[in-house]
């Protein structure tokens, strides 16, 4: 292997970590979490494939296509409630929806 | 190649899954909205039927699906669960007017990622049955389109949801670099001995737990639950209680059943256990709205099933598949009454409930019932179940654990009791019969009588745990 095992799981971290980020300071804004979970979510597959790399199997990256999958199911969901949301209320201020909330 | 052992097997996924397609065909052709549920129920039943008959192996041969007697018993009781929420769910869907076949459809689908979750023997169909039941969910927090919270709690959910499946994606592949291996045996044994100081597994339990706190919504992932419990339709919410959580619960017991000790997850779900107690039952006592109230015990009885898992070498598994079921059919009749008295006009608060059980006892009176087995008082399921995870704390050395959960338990009794208290020793102002229709009645009955059967007897069920978990 050219790359060794640790690089990449340091480089995996590091992608999750900005996903994190990128969720807790834009936690306002709904796409802008998306893609911070999107992020997120790449960084895991980057692990599997990782995974599957060092041990010379194939079941890793079949779980990174899973998550590939997975993860266009979700954003499509996901972006169709934002666009109901947006009709309703005009905005994709994840603030704006709080009517539940503890009284 | 799929031989018979292996079809004959995935038989109760192949059923539900083509159930749901024609659930959607028949949408798109006929015009009625019976024909789904029909449909629906039928499909649901058939599959809960077949799982529980003997399987040719215990494991298929070509598909790697489990086919255990924990499995099979936990897919009946799936199957069964979402059968009995679809009825509930037709009639308060036709008093709330939501339409359209996809919400028996979506009932099918994510019964099928529950499913597809016990009968996994590896974590790539494990991740992949646990997203396909959350994102059910997803949809069936949002479907009452009328109101504006519920699209609100869909959002909420749909985005922590999806966190979580990061969290537990991420773990995943950090303990699948550490092994080489999807296999849960093989990653239990190598990942979680006390003696292993790798960074890379801990940080995968870490993420993994992040994830399962979530789903099991315990204390600091919690902030969903009483969002989603508010505002989504009570069948949807007792399926969630009852379904999902039952299948997050389920999954760790699976997980954990290839270990003899927790080495070093014992530390982070000791803290779970005892902040869901603390928080779950204290933020319940000052609730006001029945939903949100329910939805704070509900986090505070994830925190005892928790204390079962910690407690792993006093046989703290079967008691905390024991009160996976037990829960799950307690939500089942509290939020099927919640649903009966809501279509009869009863709002959320408190106040709205006063008297109910004089006009309305049919529904108000399996409401009791189930509150007085979420508090566990004897001889309900709740009570036996409680006293279950206790004794296996109390065998494994958890005292301090099994001693805050009895108090908090003690404490919980009063925001249980304040409820059937409103409901039958004050008296309100609506003066009208109830209308309720058969097959509610028929179900919250069955519920009752099961809740108070399994606390009387719990024997035969524990058995069968004790020798599927040994």
């Amino acid at each position: 292997m050219i790359v060794p095992l640790s690089h990449l799981l340091v480089f995996a971290s590091v992608l999750f970590a900005l996903g994190v980020i990128c969720v807790l300071i834009w936690r306002t804004n709904v796409i802008m979490v998306l893609i911070g979970i999107e992020i997120m979510l790449n960084a895991a597959m980057l692990v599997f494939v990782a995974g599957s790399y060092q041990w010379g199997r194939a079941d890793g990256q079949v779980f990174a296509l899973m998550i590939i999958a997975m993860t266009s199911a979700e954003v499509s969901l996901a972006l169709a409630m934002v666009v109901y949301l947006h009709r309703r209320k005009n905005t994709v201020n994840v603030d704006e929806f709080r009517q539940l909330r503890d009284r | 190649m799929m031989s018979m052992a292996d079809i004959q097997i995935a038989l109760p996924l192949l059923i539900l899954a083509i159930g749901a397609l024609i659930t959607l065909i028949c949408g798109a052709i006929g015009r009625k909205q019976t024909t789904g549920y029909l449909i629906a129920v039928i499909a649901a039943v058939g599959a809960g039927l077949w799982s529980m008959q003997t399987p040719p192996a215990l494991l298929a041969p070509g598909l790697g699906l489990s086919a255990s007697g924990l499995t099979r018993l936990f897919s009946a009781y799936f199957c069964f669960m979402a059968a009995a929420v679809l009825l509930f769910s037709h009639s308060y869907n036709r008093y709330r007017d939501i339409a359209g076949e996809e919400y028996p459809a979506t009932i099918l689908f994510a019964t099928f990622g529950m499913v597809a979750l016990a009968s996994a023997t590896n974590l790539l169909l494990l991740f992949l049955g646990l997203e396909a039941m959350t994102f059910g969910f997803y949809i069936l927090a949002a479907i009452d389109r009328e109101q504006d919270v519920s699209s609100e709690a869909g959002l909420k959910y749909l985005l922590m949801g999806a966190l979580s499946a990061a969290f537990l994606a991420f773990g995943i592949g950090l303990l699948y670099c550490v092994r080489g291996s999807l296999g849960i045996s093989e990653i239990m044994q190598t990942t979680l001995a006390a003696t292993v100081r790798d960074p890379i597994a801990l940080a995968g339990w870490g993420c993994l737990l992040i994830g399962m706190a979530f789903k099991l919504s315990l204390v600091p992932a919690h902030l969903w639950t009483p969002d989603v419990y508010e505002a989504a339709p009570p069948p949807v919410v007792a399926f969630l209680s009852g379904g999902s959580k039952a299948a997050a619960v389920l999954l760790m017991v699976v997980l954990l059943v290839h270990v003899a000790e927790l080495g070093t997850l014992r530390v982070p779900l000791f803290g779970l256990a005892l902040l869901s107690m603390l928080v779950g039952n204290m933020a319940a006592l000052r609730q006001n709205r029945v939903r949100r109230m329910l939805a704070y015990s509900s986090i505070a009885q994830m925190g005892y099933g928790v204390v079962a898992l910690v407690s792993i070498q006093g046989h703290g598994l079967q008691a905390a598949a024991f009160y996976a079921i037990g829960y799950g059919i307690m939500s089942l009749a509290a939020f099927g009454a919640i649903g009966v008295l809501e279509a009869n006009g009863c709002g959320a608060e408190l106040d709205d409930y006063r008297g109910r059980g004089f006009t309305q006892p049919v529904a108000s009176g399996a409401l009791a019932i189930s509150l007085f087995a979420l508090a566990g008082i004897p001889p309900t399921v709740g009570f036996t179940g409680k006293f279950l995870i206790f004794a296996a704390a109390i065998r494994t050395g958890e005292n301090a654990l099994a001693i805050l959960g009895i108090l908090t338990a003690a404490v919980s009794i009063y925001y249980y009791l304040r409820l059937v208290a409103a409901l039958y020793l004050q008296r309100g102002a609506a003066e009208q019969t109830e209308s309720i229709s058969i097959n509610d009645t028929v179900l919250l009955a069955l519920s009752c009588v099961l809740i108070i059967l399994l606390g009387i007897f719990p024997a035969q069920l524990l058995d069968f745990l004790k020798i599927q978990l040994l």
